[in-house]
């Protein structure tokens, strides 16, 4: 699902279903297509610390004279992969905690506490 | 890598000490290469890193081995590994605004992508991680919480240095109640307060 500010700010909210059988790498791949297209992507539940780590590497290899890099911030989740996340998972209940992550240039801050995430996004 | 064993347990053998790696981690500008230097001089007589307010001065994993440390009537031997700052964005404008000409801030930019990279890579190969943070700066950022998730994920025992503790504006508390499942030991690695503490730490961590 997409939404467009009227200063054209475009914000995607991914369910955690849409990257149900692939793998990390792929994760990562879409995530980046995604950013790389300005949109600000809001993903149901949290990215592993792993997927953090290897989505700052993807994005590192893409930074150019036009695209600097991202502003990722996890909330509401310890850890995903952790022993609740995996039991709610087999379950076939949905991971906890979100995740935020857009283009540097249309981020302008993001701010965080253990409950609260606040974005500030150029218009 | 069980031929690594073999020769670590052969050369302890003959008397030559097995030494830990220790790695420095952190974001941009917070005084990783500052402290790593602190450490090299206090124990070697010589720096290891360049040092730079201009942030990415550290764009390659500068390493020191076999760095002998003497606390409380031990002795320890680690390699010490200054990691380049981790960031989500590189942006080479920010190195024009510092005073270097186009060309020479794209190219700083490109090598410190593959700083960032090389240090990602590291995050699973240090036996104990030093998580440098600029105790006047808000720590809870992303970039924080990815390296220790990934240290913890691994049980790689971490030790979090609030740095720029002779600062005003630092506020080594907040570091202590956002992460309060580490040991936080509060440093200046400039003038060097601290750093005892944070030597009887490492070593307290090392075992």
């Amino acid at each position: 699902m997409a939404l467009r500010s009227r200063s054209g700010v475009q914000l995607e909210f991914v369910s955690s279903d849409a990257f149900s059988g692939r793998d990390e790498r792929e994760k990562i791949r879409m995530i980046m297509d995604a950013v790389k297209k300005n949109k600000i992507i809001v993903l149901e539940g949290a990215i592993s610390p792993d997927e953090q780590k290897w989505l700052i590497a993807a994005t590192m290899e893409a930074v150019t004279k036009d695209f600097s890099g991202v502003e990722i911030a996890t909330i509401g989740a310890d850890v995903a992969g952790d022993f609740r996340s995996t039991v709610l998972k087999v379950l076939g209940g949905k991971p906890a905690g979100l995740t935020v992550i857009g283009p540097a240039n249309l981020v302008k801050q993001v701010r965080k506490d253990p409950q609260r995430l606040n974005v500030l996004a150029k218009g | 890598m069980p031929f690594r064993k073999f020769f670590s347990w052969l050369a302890g053998l003959f008397g030559k000490k097995k030494a830990f790696s220790l790695g420095l981690y952190g974001n941009v500008n917070v005084g990783k290469s500052t402290l790593a230097n602190r450490i090299s001089k206090d124990w070697t007589g010589e720096e290891m890193s360049a040092v730079s307010e201009i942030p990415h001065e550290t764009r390659e994993v500068i390493k020191k081995e076999r760095v002998v440390i003497k606390v409380d009537g031990k002795e320890l031997t680690l390699n010490l590994l200054d990691m380049p700052g981790i960031a989500t964005k590189v942006d080479y404008r920010e190195f024009v605004k510092a005073g270097l000409k186009e060309s020479e801030a794209q190219q700083r930019a490109k090598e410190a992508t593959k700083g960032i990279i090389e240090a990602i890579k590291w995050l699973e190969h240090v036996d104990v991680a030093l998580v440098v943070m600029d105790a006047t700066q808000d720590p809870y950022s992303q970039v924080n919480i990815t390296i220790l998730g990934n240290l913890e994920a691994r049980h790689i025992p971490v030790i979090i240095v609030a740095n720029k503790c002779d600062l005003k504006k630092a506020k080594p508390d907040k570091i202590a109640d956002a992460f309060p499942q580490h040991a936080v030991v509060e440093v200046s690695a400039l003038n060097g307060n601290g750093v005892n503490k944070l030597y009887k730490a490492i070593a307290k961590h090392a075992r």
